[in-house]
């Protein structure tokens, strides 16, 4: 039984992105040392078998913190896991520069995850990003002047105003840098963001259901040519540079979240952290259970979990994987929406598994949801 | 009691124009419920009733009365207001000698007062005008009382000015049903005859037939006969409402009460048939008897096969207590197994529909309402079809005959002109205009129920702003240009969505079907074609385009539990669609169906 991965949070930005749905503060607003402490102190407590797979730092913006303090949180971590055969660290390509991400590298982070999110300058600003297209540029080619050998480029499409031309010269610079691995996501309009406010009072217009599938599939046809390995929905590597963390949380193995509003899974039970920085320091720092909601999940809810996550996964659901996984058998619990779906062509099934047709990908929820619980 | 001390009498108005609330105000100053223990529209005794402030089921209340130093028994028979319950009405005016046609003073005379006001003139009920409400700030009891001499022939002096609510002029109106109603007539010396008025089932007892004993009298352990049915019982119990069953030794000629008698089954109990006593039976039945008539059809499917056996059981649980509800067994090939079922008309269908959701938890898809229709087949038979899905081929028909109705609306004078251009749209004739008032004008259609079954009065209600009301009473088949239309989904006909329609409407009809259910059937994976089509010939075609993105964008640890509950709710939301050559349809396109509304 290997041990639970690592995530930890930092719920910090210099300026939250109007289109973000998640949890996350202004800097300035906040003590980061106190939080850095709290996170270094949670690591410890969490964590009881050292040998972690993989550990992700990510935010927010982990790099909006002065150097001092993430260094400080990354030394605690590697404190006290070892073994890891991936460290991947978030960063803001406008908040790293050549001596962060030495620093970075020589602690031992091994993948890098940047967000550059678009080459295009009107749609960074669409997008509110505070970096610019060179600071992308240049922050793949210190990091790997610095020996990172495994890079990551986050890309956003159906941002308004973009085109299928636009999306295409996106595609081409991220290929051209040679980063290892792209994920490349549609631009969503989450409850509460300023983004979907503007849409819903016509300040903007979202791109079109047809021009999304047609860059999404632009995407997949050009990130394949180009030598990248489609693995999951959004996401793209060289061979051998998949992200192991991520593949963790498809594969539905355990893991522990830190940080405020981080979630832990672990034993088919969910643990979602206190969503406010303040509220979590105080825990912590009393040593109090810094948990907000506990959640167990059954054994047929989990292994509807995992059959929605694993299919998320290009080479979707692998028989014995889910049997060992969830001690069920997937055709066994859905025969008949197996059977509804490869019927209409969404899914090939086979010896070894399940997995959605390349015309089944765009619509892929209308497939998954059929997942999601077993009828009685 | 002798039967000169008895008065059997009913209270009839237009729905909202105060019954209810009359009646409990006579239960009230003839002590029969104190104001403690009353609680409002005493008689309505369902939930469903007193939430709809309408009354479904006739009810009977006896009260003791004393006028001049004589102790009377007064029998208030309730009768239900609407228009789908016209044969109800009809048999508790029955029951009676007399009645009070009681109009709103704030909104005169409705088209459902006119419709009772006949029923009771041809039951010869004798008729106590009482205009009511009178203490509104909007009250015009002159210009009522001009309408209700003017259309009912009730002198407008002799109209009783009330207000149920404060009870101003309810005494008089009270010693007027014992000096002005006529005393039933004494037959205590023939044989027993007691015409059925209404019948409840209660789970203990079985079915409760509320009785008017015309001739004769019944006794505890009597043998009786249930003269139409054929069927004989013995009687367990005897009683009054008062308003509590009140159990008595017997029910004498002219007096009204009920009667239990170990019968399990509300089916074997008609409205209108007579009791007689087993031995020494009555020559004939008491007259007037019919057997109830559903005019009104639709089909409920569950949502999910597996709740079938619990569909059927609730339908049996319904009809326990509602004789005029019908359900067949129904197997469509687009739908799978379900129930046709009968009503009377659109408001028993509502209410049916209500019960069903509220005491019974089935996720049901239903049909549009649709109407019985008969056809002549070339060999000269006629049949009579209660879902287009059953008319044969069109070679072997001669004609399609459809159910036809007098149609009464009353409405203010100024929207006449859309009223009429909304009636000549669903091929209404007009037989009369009759002006109550220089307001206020009634005007009498021929009109074919299928056009009036769905969205009439919704139409009507909107065009005159909710002040024109209507009442219709089925006058028979008549043969007319009907062809059936079929809707192809997916290059499949669903034999539920078959319509029977005028061929002057077909294509119109049929185009704007399919433009609804474009809006009403969500995109699939693929696009859909949907067709309209008369005799296997295509009318019209409309398509789903198929949508093209479906997915999120990101799926990591912490959002697992967020987005497994997205991804539930987009199933549930597909729980309700039935698949139709692999299509999903939802309940809605089926409603919509009929829906022939501008929008």
């Amino acid at each position: 039984m290997t041990a639970p991965s690592l995530y930890v949070h930092i719920p910090l930005c210099v300026r939250k992105c109007p289109y973000c749905g998640f949890y996350s503060e202004p800097v300035a607003q906040h003590n980061p040392a106190r939080l850095v402490g709290a996170l270094a102190q949670e690591v410890r407590q969490t964590v009881r078998d050292p040998q972690v797979p993989t550990v992700y730092v990510g935010g927010g913006s982990p790099t909006c913190m002065p150097m001092d303090l993430l260094g400080r949180l990354l030394y605690e971590i590697t404190r006290t896991v070892r073994g890891f055969e991936e460290f991947t660290v978030e960063a803001n390509p406008g908040q790293v520069d050549r001596p962060i991400l030495q620093f970075l590298r020589n602690i031992g982070v091994n993948r890098l995850s940047l967000g550059g999110q678009s080459f295009q300058p009107q749609e960074l600003k669409t997008l509110g990003r505070l970096h610019t297209v060179e600071q992308i540029v240049e922050a793949v080619e210190m990091a790997r002047e610095v020996g990172f050998e495994n890079i990551g480029v986050d890309l956003i499409f159906a941002i308004p105003g973009s085109t299928m031309e636009s999306w295409r010269a996106n595609l081409k610079r991220a290929i051209d840098l040679g980063v290892t691995h792209i994920s490349t996501y549609a631009l969503t309009y989450e409850e509460d963001t300023p983004l979907t406010a503007d849409r819903d009072a016509g300040r903007i217009t979202p791109i079109d259901e047809e021009t999304d599938r047609e860059m999404y599939e632009l995407a997949i046809d050009m990130l394949t040519d180009a030598g990248y390995e489609h693995y999951e929905i959004s996401n793209f590597a060289r061979p051998g540079f998949a992200c192991r963390h991520n593949l963790g949380y498809w594969a539905n193995r355990p893991y522990n979240g830190v940080g405020p509003s981080a979630a832990s899974h672990i034993q088919r039970r969910r643990c979602t952290r206190i969503a406010d920085i303040r509220q979590y320091i105080h825990a912590v720092e009393n040593e109090l259970d810094p948990i907000a909601e506990i959640q167990e999940t059954s054994a047929l809810e989990f292994a509807c979990e995992t059959a929605v996550l694993n299919l998320r996964r290009i080479r979707g659901i692998d028989w014995a994987e889910y049997r060992a996984t969830t001690g069920y058998d997937a055709m066994d619990l859905f025969a008949a929406v197996i059977e509804e779906h490869r019927k209409n062509g969404m899914l090939t099934v086979d010896d070894s598994g399940i997995r959605l047709t390349r015309p089944a990908l765009p619509i892929a929820d209308s497939i998954l949801c059929d997942f999601s619980d077993i009828d009685d | 009691m002798a039967t000169d001390h008895i008065r059997n009498f009913s209270i009839i108005a237009h729905i909202d124009h105060g019954k209810s609330t009359l009646a409990d105000r006579m239960l009230e100053l003839t002590g029969t419920v104190s104001s403690r223990q009353k609680r409002d529209q005493m008689l309505d005794s369902m939930d469903l009733e007193r939430e709809r402030g309408i009354t479904i089921k006739a009810s009977a209340v006896t009260m003791r009365y004393e006028h001049e130093g004589r102790e009377y028994m007064l029998n208030l028979i309730d009768t239900p207001g609407h228009v789908d319950f016209h044969y109800e009405v009809s048999r508790a005016l029955a029951a009676c000698e007399g009645a009070i046609l009681v109009v709103d003073a704030t909104q005169g005379v409705q088209a459902q007062t006119v419709a009772n006001a006949y029923l009771a003139v041809h039951n010869n009920v004798e008729i106590l005008g009482a205009i009511n409400k009178i203490d509104l700030p909007a009250a015009q009891p002159d210009v009522v009382g001009d309408e209700i001499e003017h259309v009912l022939g009730i002198r407008k002096n002799e109209c009783f000015r009330i207000s149920g609510k404060s009870g101003i002029g309810v005494p008089e109106l009270l010693e007027a049903v014992v000096t002005l109603l006529p005393p039933p007539k004494d037959r205590s010396d023939e044989p027993a005859a007691a015409l059925i008025f209404d019948s409840l089932y209660d789970e203990y007892r079985g079915v409760i037939c509320y009785v008017r004993v015309f001739a004769g009298c019944l006794k505890p352990k009597q043998k009786i006969r249930l003269m139409g049915a054929g069927r004989s019982y013995v009687v367990g119990e005897l009683g009054k409402f008062t308003p509590q069953m009140t159990p008595v030794d017997q029910l004498g000629s002219g007096e009204v009460g009920y009667v239990v008698a170990a019968i399990r089954d509300l089916h074997d109990v008609h409205v209108g048939d007579t009791i007689t006593d087993d031995i020494h039976p009555a020559p004939k039945p008491l007259p007037g008897y019919v057997a109830p008539m559903q005019m009104v059809f639709s089909d409920f499917y569950p949502g999910n096969m597996t709740d079938y056996p619990k569909l059927r059981a609730a339908f049996e649980r319904l009809s326990l207590n509602d004789a005029s509800f019908t359900f067949i067994p129904q197997n469509s090939p687009a739908l799978g197994f379900g129930f046709r079922c009968g009503f009377l008309g659109l408001l028993h269908m509502e209410i049916i529909q209500e019960r069903l959701e509220r005491e019974n938890d089935v996720d049901v898809v239903q049909t549009a309402p649709t109407v019985s229709y008969e056809y002549k087949t070339t060999d000269g038979g006629v049949k009579r079809i209660d879902s287009p899905s059953e008319l044969p081929d069109r070679s072997a028909i001669e004609e399609i005959r459809e159910p036809m109705v007098k149609l009464e609306i009353i409405t203010g004078v100024d929207s006449i002109g859309g009223i009429m251009r909304l009636a000549e749209g669903r091929r209404c004739k007009l037989v009369k205009t009759d002006y109550l008032s220089p307001t206020r004008v009634m005007l009498e259609y021929t009109a074919p129920l299928a056009e009036i079954v769905y969205d009439f009065y919704d139409q009507l209600k909107g065009i005159s702003h909710g002040y024109a009301t209507m009442d219709y009473e089925f006058l028979g088949f008549e043969a007319a240009d009907l062809v059936k239309i079929d809707i192809l989904v997916n290059k499949n006909i669903v034999d539920a969505l078959s319509l029977i329609v005028h061929r002057s409407n077909a294509e119109h009809r049929g185009r704007k079907l399919l433009i609804k259910l474009r809006k009403a059937i969500p995109r699939h994976q693929f696009e859909i074609p949907l067709q309209v089509a008369i005799g296997g010939k295509i009318i019209a075609r409309e398509s789903i385009k198929p949508f093209r993105k479906d997915v999120l964008a990101k799926l990591y640890g912490g959002d697992v539990t967020r987005k497994m509950k997205v991804l539930k709710r987009q199933k549930e939301g597909k729980k309700r669609l039935k698949s139709i050559g692999m299509v999903q349809i939802p309940q809605e396109a089926f409603m919509s169906i009929l829906d022939t509304g501008e929008d």
